[in-house]
């Protein structure tokens, strides 16, 4: 087995076993980060570190060896800050932060998936949406599409990078956003608390 | 590079592979890929997006049904989770306000007797209104006597913390007795702590008068203003300074908040330790690591257990007593 299969087999792995936690992820750092202009990068660097750590070896339970290496992650930026401050995380949820809460996003079910699939598609703009809808449903191939619609394929190849991140993004963290803006609101009232 | 960029970047040669990339593309895109793992974990996650996106195949018969109705199912829903969420948080919070810090001094309208000891049990706070109608908050694990005379005013502290607002009356002059201090009010709102002999007073408000009661030697009194606080040991009287904030934070127990800027973690323990039966015990050097933050004082566990995660403290049972160290 060649450097590229052991590649392509931990990409895999990556896509099947790691990317479906991505909302409980994002919760997880949503939780007990304050910042949250920097959750994204806190997820991808997340993600990083968990896939070296695949090449090396795969762990049999991937939503604690994911989880603590966000905490870690979380740790080390911290300790690097001259000043730590408690601030910076939200200081009620870590208590209640339990790798073996049950994990209700880890595998969707088919169908839901389906569904939670069809809501980001109908979200999406509407000329995005009917190029994704071209491509992924009718299964025509992008210059087909470009075709149909009497435009260039340029224009369709980048609506599909705007629609995959946006699927991406519906996928991986629309109930996140609503833990984040609760936390917020209850920082909002403890400072009001302290005159 | 941002995680924007990378993600931009990931999502245009997705693109570029879903057209069908040139030999040279795609080497290009094999670079990118090898860069970093920032980069090809970008693309990996759009790229899982991308292929779970292949079941929306199994739409195509009553695809054009569904897209009619397309819209809005999942964020109304989130719309109204929303709404619920908010609306909770608010009542919540609305009760705890008016609980915790309205209700309480409309209640207690009504003078108090003119002689009376009061009691807080740890984790108590009670707010009294006196008979000359100067208030006074108590915090957790106090008790005072209180006598309100038509010639004078004290209130003895036997131990614990209390804050007075006091009605000024320059014929009845009001006074704090707690160990060998005594604390006369001139026009004013302060608070006073007695742990043992220790005594510390905290002026948020006029001035107070800080007398050594029991001194062989005739000493001169210490007048603390605003801004000020006067801690007493023995014969030993120190006057400092503090801000604003600072004061603020002292008194945070008013509402229920202990409030730590840059205190030890030792500092940090000793105070739940007074609202709490559940002791925090700090071990070695771990009691000089420095703390900022905000908590509620009977959240013990959440704190100890921000410590573990947080600051990678070892945090373990003894008896009923929560042991952090290094």
């Amino acid at each position: 087995m060649d450097e590229r299969d052991a590649g392509r087999q931990v990409d895999d792995w990556f896509m099947r076993d790691v990317l479906p936690l991505e909302a409980a992820l994002t919760r997880f750092l949503q939780r007990n980060w304050r910042q949250p202009a920097e959750i994204a990068d806190l997820r991808q660097e997340t993600y990083a570190r968990a896939y070296e750590a695949g090449l090396r070896e795969r762990p049999k339970q991937v939503k604690p060896f994911l989880f603590q290496i966000a905490r870690n992650l979380m740790i080390d930026r911290l300790r690097r800050q001259s000043v730590v401050s408690l601030e910076t995380m939200a200081d009620f949820e870590w208590a209640n932060v339990s790798d073996d809460a049950p994990s209700l996003e880890s595998r969707v079910a088919a169908r839901q998936q389906l569904r939670q699939l069809q809501h980001a598609l109908d979200d999406l703009p509407p000329r995005c949406r009917q190029i994704i809808v071209m491509r992924k449903i009718e299964g025509l191939s992008q210059k087909e599409v470009a075709q149909r619609m009497g435009i260039a394929v340029d224009t369709v190849e980048n609506q599909v990078a705007k629609g995959v991140r946006l699927l991406a993004q519906a996928l991986g963290g629309r109930r996140g956003a609503l833990a984040s803006q609760a936390r917020r609101y209850n920082f909002f009232r403890k400072s009001r608390d302290v005159r | 590079m941002s995680v924007e960029q990378q993600e931009q970047a990931a999502a245009e040669w997705l693109a570029r592979e879903d057209r069908g990339l040139t030999a040279q593309e795609h080497a290009a895109m094999q670079a990118w890929l090898d860069e970093s793992s920032l980069n090809r974990v970008a693309y990996l996650r759009l790229k899982g997006a991308w292929i779970r996106a292949d079941r929306l195949a199994a739409l195509r018969a009553p695809r054009r049904a569904a897209l009619a109705r397309a819209g809005v199912g999942l964020p109304h829903w989130g719309l109204l989770a929303a709404a619920a969420l908010l609306l909770a948080l608010v009542a919540g919070g609305a009760f705890h306000f008016l609980n915790g810090h309205f209700l309480n001094w409309d209640f207690l309208n009504r003078p108090q007797p003119l002689a009376q000891t009061y009691v807080t049990p740890v984790g108590a706070n009670q707010q009294v209104r006196l008979a000359d109608g100067s208030r006074m908050e108590l915090n957790t694990d106090t008790r005072v006597h209180a006598e309100v005379t038509s010639t004078s005013r004290t209130v003895t502290l036997d131990s614990g913390e209390a804050y007075f607002d006091v009605v000024h009356d320059a014929a009845r002059p009001f006074m704090v007795y707690a160990g060998n201090r005594r604390i006369t009010d001139l026009g004013t709102r302060f608070s006073v702590y007695r742990k043992g002999e220790d005594v510390r007073v905290t002026v948020q408000e006029g001035r107070v008068r800080v007398d050594l009661l029991d001194s062989p030697t005739p000493t001169a009194p210490v007048v603390a203003e605003a801004g000020h606080a006067v801690i007493a040991r023995g014969a030993e009287t120190l006057l400092i300074s503090k801000s604003p904030h600072d004061i603020a934070n002292e008194l945070s127990w008013r509402s229920g908040m202990l409030v730590f800027n840059q205190q030890t973690l030792a500092e940090a323990a000793e105070q739940f330790n007074r609202y709490n039966r559940q002791r925090i015990v700090v071990e070695g050097s771990a009691r000089k690591i420095r703390i900022g933050g905000s908590f509620k004082e009977d959240n013990v566990a959440g704190f100890a257990a921000l410590l573990h995660q947080g600051f990678g403290l070892t945090v373990s049972r003894r008896g009923d007593d929560i042991i952090v160290s290094r």
